[in-house]
C-alpha cells in the first residue's frame, strides 16, 4: 500500500474503534463528572478518525462514512488492543493510559510530518491530546497508589495489557519508506519514547512493571487480522447505516 | 438476565430480580470544589458551579468537561468549598459588606495590593497572604471575580475587601478564598480548550434543515 | 429533561406546616419573591419550600440520568459519524445536567450520594416517559427532538422560579439544550423526508411515543393550597395544561408540515380559544407506570445500580479523608 494511506488508515482506524469502545461507558461510568470527562475523550477520537478519513478521501478514498461503516473486519488496520471490549473500568482506563500516551507523543511527531496536511491535523490536536493524557496521567497515579484492591486490580489490567499495547507498533512493509520520506519517525522509535514516558510515570505508583520489551507483542492488526470482537463491533455500529444504504440519516 | 434493546446493557448482564442493595453504612462521597472559569482572555473569572471529587488535581479534570466543553474558555479555577469565606446574602439593592462587624477607626486596613514592595514584603512575612474577592451582584447570577487582597485572616480579608472594593454597590455577597487555596489552569496549558470551538456537531448553529423542509413541502403540497 | 412540577404528588392533606414558622421571617421571605428577588441558600426558607424545591430538583436531576438511557440506547449504532458523534454529545449532556441539577439540590441540604442511593431503592420519582423502550433509532430521534422541546418549555419557565441555584443550573442546560432541539429537529426531518424506510421508521416511532408524549406535563393540575402556594413562591412557574398547550402550538405543526401524522383523530386547535383539544391521555396506565408497572421502569433502575456498583471501588479507591464533604455553595 502507498506508505500515506497505510499509516493514516491505521491511526484512523484506532482512533475509531477505540472511540467507539469508550463511547459504550457513556452514562455507566464511576463517578457523574467521570462520565462526562471519559465521553469528551471518546468524542475526540471520533473527531480525529474523521478528520484522518478525511485525508484519506483526500487522497481518493471513498468518503469517510463510508470507509468507517462499510468495511469488515478483516479490512481494518487497527491494533487488537483497541477492539477489545470494556470490561471494568481498571481495563478501560489502562488502555486509555497505554494508547493515549502513545497516540500524543505519535501525534507530537506527526507534527513534523513531510505530508503537511497530516502535519497540520497533528498540530491542531496537541491541546487536546494533553488534556487525554494529563486525565490518564491523573488516574493512573490516584488508583496505581490508592486501596490494595485498586493496586491490584490496576496491576492485574495492566500485566494483561502491555502485550496488546506492544501490538499499536507493530510495523508493515510501507515502514521502511514511511520513514525514509519524513512521513513518521518509525514505530520502533515511537515505542522508545512511549516506554520512556509510561515508565516515568508507573514509577510514580506501587504497580509493578514487568520488563515490557520481553513481552510478547499482539500483532496482526495492522495485516487485518483482528480478535473475536471487531466483527460484532461492526455489526453493531453500522445496524442502523447499513438498513438502507441509500438513506441521508 | 433483563433483554434490553440496548447492546451496552446486554452485555452488562443486568440480572430480572436484583437483590436489594447492601445497605450503607456512611456516606462515602467525596468532597466538593467550586470551579470559575474565563470565558476569553482579559475577562474576569466568573462562578459556574460544584464538582465532587478526592483532590484538587482530580476536580480540576473534572471542572474541564463539565463546564468548559461546550463554549470557549480560556482558563479554570478550583478550589475546596469549605475554603470559601461566605458573608451573609442581602438584597439586591443593598452591599453585603454592610453587614460585616464594624471596626474602630484606627485598627481599619487601608488597602489592598497596591502598596509598595517593601511594605508587600513586610506583611507576607508577618503572616499575610492574598485572598481573591469574589461579587455577587444579584440574587440568581453568578460570582464573579473582582480582584486580591491581602490579609492575615478570612475575616481580615473581608474588611480589607470592603475598603477596596465597597464603593461597587449593590453587592448581594461577597466570597473571600486565600489565593493559596486554588488550583488555576497555567497560561501555557490554555491549548486545553483550543479546539473546544470547532467542534460544530454539538452546536445548535450547524444544524440547518429549512431547505430540506421547503423542498419536502414543494414536493409534497398535499400534506399539512 | 424534565416535565414539570408534578402537583399530583403533592401531600393529599392541607397540612402546610405554615403555621409552625415565625410569621416575620416568613413575611420577609414572601415579600423578596415578590420583589422579583431570587432566593439563596444562605436565606431563611420555610420547610414546605426546602422540601418541595428539593423533591422537585431532584427528580428533575433523576430524569436527566435516567434520560440518558433510552438514547444511550443507540449511542453504539448512530448511523454516520455527524449523528454518532452528536449522539454521544447529547447523551453525554444529559449526565452533564444531572451533575448540575443534584448540586442545586444539595445546596438544599440533601446529600448527592443520597439522592443517586433513593433513586437505586426505587424511592424517588423521574419522568414518567423514560419508562418506555425505544426499540429503533427513530424512537431514539423522537425523544431527542420532541421529548427535549417539552423539557425545553417547563425548564424556561422554571428559570424564571425564586430559587438561584436552580436557576443558574437551567440557565447552563437550556443554552445547552438549544443544540438537543436542533439535532433531534434535523434527524426528523432527515427521516420523515427520506427514504420509504426511513419514513416508515419515523412514523411508526411517533405513532409508539405520542401518547407518552401527552402525559409528558403530567395531568391537570389540582388546585390546592399547595398548589397555590407553591406558585406564590415561584416553585412552579406555569400549569400542567399551560405547559402542554405551548407545547402542541408550538410542535405540532412542525410534525405536520415534514408529512408525518399524529395518532390521535381529535387533536386540533380551537383557533377561537388558542387552546389545542386531544384525546385525554390513559391517566389510569399513566399511574400504573410511574408506579413501577412500565415496560422499562426495571432495566432503568437495574441499569443504575450496575453503574453504581460497579464503580464503587473507584470511588472507595479514591476517598481520601482530606476533603470533608460540606455543602456545595451556589
Amino acid at each position: 500500500m502507498d506508505p500515506k494511506l497505510d499509516l493514516l488508515y491505521r491511526l484512523a482506524d484506532d482512533q475509531l474503534i477505540l472511540g467507539h469502545r469508550n463511547s459504550e461507558w457513556n452514562g455507566l461510568g464511576p463517578i457523574l463528572e467521570e462520565d462526562i470527562a471519559f465521553s469528551s475523550m471518546a468524542q475526540d477520537k471520533l473527531g480525529h478518525s474523521l478528520q484522518l478519513y478525511t485525508l484519506l478521501h483526500q487522497l481518493g478514498e471513498t468518503e469517510p462514512d463510508t470507509v468507517a461503516f462499510t468495511r469488515n473486519a478483516d479490512q481494518f488496520h487497527c491494533c487488537q488492543l483497541v477492539e477489545l471490549p470494556i470490561g471494568e473500568y481498571d481495563f478501560s482506563l489502562t488502555r486509555h493510559f497505554l494508547f493515549d500516551h502513545a497516540e500524543l507523543l505519535r501525534f507530537e511527531a506527526l507534527a513534523g510530518s513531510s505530508y503537511e496536511p497530516l502535519a497540520q491535523v497533528a498540530r491542531k490536536l496537541r491541546g487536546e491530546l494533553k488534556y487525554h493524557a494529563l486525565h490518564a496521567n491523573t488516574w493512573m497515579k490516584r488508583l496505581g497508589t490508592a486501596t490494595d484492591e485498586a493496586i491490584e486490580r490496576m496491576q492485574r489490567s495492566l500485566d494483561f495489557t502491555l502485550p496488546y499495547a506492544l501490538g499499536i507498533f507493530e510495523k508493515t512493509d510501507a515502514e521502511a519508506e514511511i520513514i525514509s520520506s519524513g512521513l513518521f519517525v518509525g514505530e520502533d522509535e515511537l515505542r522508545g519514547r512511549w516506554l520512556e514516558s509510561i515508565s516515568k510515570v508507573l514509577s510514580q505508583t506501587a504497580l509493578q512493571v514487568p520488563d515490557v520489551l520481553s513481552l510478547t507483542p499482539v500483532f496482526g492488526g495492522r495485516e487485518g487480522q483482528h480478535t473475536e470482537f471487531l466483527q460484532p463491533l461492526l455489526d453493531e455500529m453500522a445496524e442502523v447505516f447499513r438498513l438502507d444504504p441509500t438513506a441521508d440519516w | 438476565m433483563i433483554n434490553s434493546h440496548d447492546p451496552r446493557m446486554n452485555r452488562l448482564g443486568l440480572p430480572d430480580a436484583p437483590e436489594a442493595p447492601a445497605a450503607k453504612g456512611a456516606l462515602d462521597q467525596f468532597g466538593t470544589y467550586e470551579v470559575f472559569h474565563q470565558k476569553k482572555e482579559g475577562a474576569p473569572f466568573v462562578y459556574v458551579g460544584p464538582v465532587h471529587a478526592p483532590e484538587a488535581d482530580v476536580a480540576f479534570l473534572f471542572a474541564k468537561e463539565q463546564y468548559s466543553r461546550r463554549f470557549a474558555c480560556t482558563g479554570m479555577w478550583v478550589v475546596p468549598t469549605a475554603a470559601i469565606t461566605v458573608t451573609a446574602y442581602v438584597g439586591d439593592q443593598e452591599s453585603a459588606y454592610d453587614t460585616l462587624p464594624l471596626l474602630p477607626k484606627s485598627s481599619a486596613p487601608a488597602a489592598g495590593l497596591a502598596d509598595d514592595t517593601a511594605a508587600a514584603e513586610a506583611a507576607y512575612a508577618a503572616g499575610e497572604e492574598d485572598y481573591d474577592i469574589f461579587h455577587l451582584k444579584k440574587r440568581g447570577k453568578a460570582h464573579q471575580h473582582v480582584g486580591k487582597v491581602r490579609a492575615s485572616s478570612p475575616a481580615d480579608a473581608l474588611q480589607v475587601a470592603k475598603g477596596v472594593f465597597g464603593e461597587l454597590r449593590p453587592v448581594a455577597n461577597v466570597w473571600a478564598v486565600r489565593a493559596a487555596d486554588f488550583l488555576r489552569s497555567e497560561d501555557e496549558d490554555r491549548d486545553i480548550w483550543t479546539t473546544t470551538p470547532e467542534k460544530k456537531y454539538r452546536d445548535a448553529i450547524s444544524y440547518k434543515v429549512q431547505d430540506r423542509i421547503e423542498k419536502f413541502k414543494a414536493e409534497n403540497p398535499q400534506s399539512h | 429533561m424534565y416535565g414539570s412540577a408534578s402537583t399530583h404528588d403533592l401531600p393529599t392533606s392541607a397540612a402546610t406546616g405554615l403555621e409552625n414558622e415565625d410569621p416575620i421571617l416568613l413575611a420577609e421571605f414572601e415579600a423578596r419573591i415578590g420583589r422579583g428577588e431570587k432566593i439563596e441558600p444562605g436565606d431563611w426558607m420555610p420547610a414546605l419550600y426546602r422540601k418541595q424545591l428539593t423533591r422537585m430538583i431532584e427528580q428533575h436531576a433523576h430524569s436527566e440520568i435516567i434520560g440518558s438511557l433510552p438514547e444511550g440506547t443507540w449511542i453504539t449504532r448512530a448511523p454516520g459519524f455527524r449523528r454518532k458523534m452528536a449522539q454521544m454529545a447529547k447523551v453525554q449532556d444529559e449526565v452533564g445536567h444531572a451533575q448540575l441539577l443534584y448540586s442545586a439540590a444539595e445546596t438544599l441540604g440533601k446529600t448527592r450520594e443520597q439522592m443517586l442511593i433513593d433513586l437505586i431503592n426505587g424511592k424517588s420519582k423521574y419522568s414518567n416517559v423514560f419508562n418506555y423502550p425505544t426499540p429503533t433509532w427513530a424512537d431514539s430521534n423522537v425523544i431527542s427532538w420532541l421529548i427535549d422541546a417539552g423539557a425545553i418549555v417547563n425548564q424556561l419557565a422554571n428559570a424564571k422560579g425564586s430559587y438561584g441555584p436552580y436557576c443558574r443550573a437551567l440557565d447552563r442546560i437550556c443554552a445547552e439544550e438549544a443544540f438537543h432541539l436542533k439535532y433531534g429537529h434535523d434527524a426528523v426531518v432527515h427521516m420523515a423526508t427520506g427514504t420509504p424506510i426511513q419514513r416508515k421508521m419515523m412514523q411508526e416511532a411517533l405513532n409508539r411515543w405520542w401518547p407518552a408524549i401527552m402525559t409528558f406535563f403530567g395531568p391537570s393540575d389540582k388546585m390546592s393550597v399547595h398548589t397555590e402556594i407553591l406558585m406564590r413562591w415561584k416553585v412552579k412557574m406555569a400549569s400542567n395544561d399551560e405547559c402542554r398547550n405551548q407545547f402542541l402550538d408550538m410542535y405540532v405543526p412542525k410534525i405536520w408540515e415534514i408529512g408525518l401524522t399524529l395518532p390521535d383523530a381529535n387533536l386540533r386547535k380551537n383557533e377561537e380559544t388558542g387552546v389545542w383539544e386531544f384525546t385525554e391521555p390513559d391517566w389510569e396506565d399513566f399511574k400504573r407506570v410511574i408506579n413501577g408497572d412500565g415496560p422499562c421502569n426495571a432495566e432503568r433502575i437495574a441499569v443504575r445500580r450496575a453503574a453504581e456498583e460497579n464503580g464503587a471501588w473507584v470511588r472507595r479507591a479514591l476517598l481520601t479523608p482530606k476533603t470533608q464533604y460540606v455543602r456545595p455553595l451556589a
